[in-house]
């Protein structure tokens, strides 16, 4: 990896955040965003028991709903590939069944949110089951995938190459992303992502700053974004050793 | 049936969503883009999920 690697927040919520990443190739960059898609393990709800279930919904529905309800992960080495954690709702109608409504065994694994409707029970209908929760990746299954919408696009430098020709109509220059200006970082919905509002009777010249990448992330509640992106680059730093270890001679 | 939990394209949870998008938009009169856009409901997959569903669990419940 080159010297000037650097790392930049752009914008930064609790569940969504945009970042500069500096002096990565566009391979590292990838494998960054896919190990955050497929390779970082999560929490989810696998197996179900149904005591009762008199809802409209198959068990097998619900079961599915389940699972994809997003829980809170526990830190590294808290939980093994084969441990389980014992989660179990008892809802009576007229009620709606909430993911609120799991009552978990671990306080470390918990409902990220607590409003996701399950089932809507009627008059005389009950909803009594217990789910074994894993933790798994989400190449085997979407509900374990702790990033959500993962992007990147290359950070843009704008250069003023000029005044437009008097007469010339202006046209709208629309990009999307970060664009940096003077070693300042813009986001372009600052300027309804159209450069001629940013400059107006200005010719603009657009291009990509190599090496540099503006990460887009979502997670799904399942753990901050620090701690999504910091798992995803040890998935990818374990892989190596492994590999490094397997053609050892 | 029930409005599905994660958005089919990309995976963001709009469930926890639905309830208040059903009161505001389909059983009141505001309009569906402005309560989209206050819940947070951004991108136009996780949109659609929430436009486009139907509840159908009166529907189905008197035939049990």
């Amino acid at each position: 990896m080159s010297a000037e690697y650097d790392v930049e927040f752009v914008e930064r919520e609790d569940r969504e955040a945009r970042f500069l990443v500096r002096g990565v190739t566009p391979g590292f960059a990838n494998g960054i965003r896919r190990a955050m898609v497929a390779d970082v393990p999560t929490m989810a709800i696998d197996t179900v028991r149904f005591v009762e279930n008199s809802s409209v919904m198959f068990d097998e529905q619900l079961a599915l709903r389940l699972g994809l309800v997003p829980l809170t992960t526990p830190p590294v080495g808290e939980f093994g590939e084969d441990e389980t954690v014992t989660l179990s709702i008892d809802v009576e109608g007229p009620a709606t069944a909430y993911s609120g409504d799991l009552v978990s065994s671990d306080d470390l694994v918990e409902p990220a949110d607590e409003n996701v409707p399950i089932i809507e029970l009627k008059d005389g209908q009950r909803l009594e089951a217990e789910a074994d929760a894993v933790i798994d990746r989400g190449k085997d299954h979407a509900k374990h995938q702790g990033g959500v919408a993962v992007g990147y696009r290359h950070l843009q430098r704008v250069e003023v190459e000029g005044d437009l020709p008097e007469f010339e109509d202006e046209e709208s220059r629309i990009i999307r992303g970060v664009i940096e200006d003077d070693g300042e970082l813009v986001s372009t919905s600052e300027f309804d992502h159209d450069l001629s509002n940013r400059y107006p009777g200005k010719e603009v010249r657009i291009e990509d700053v190599p090496n540099a990448f503006v990460f887009h992330v979502e997670t799904d509640g399942s753990f901050p974004i620090e701690e999504l992106v910091t798992r995803a680059a040890d998935t990818i730093a374990e892989r190596a050793t492994e590999l490094e270890d397997a053609v050892q001679l | 049936m029930m409005v599905p939990v994660r958005c089919f394209t990309c995976g963001n949870v709009v469930a926890e969503h639905w309830e208040e998008f059903d009161e505001r938009a389909n059983e009141g009169d505001e309009d569906p883009e402005k309560v989209l856009d206050e819940l947070g409901v951004d991108r136009y997959c996780c949109r659609r999920m929430l436009v486009s569903h139907k509840d159908l669990v009166d529907v189905v419940s008197p035939y049990q």
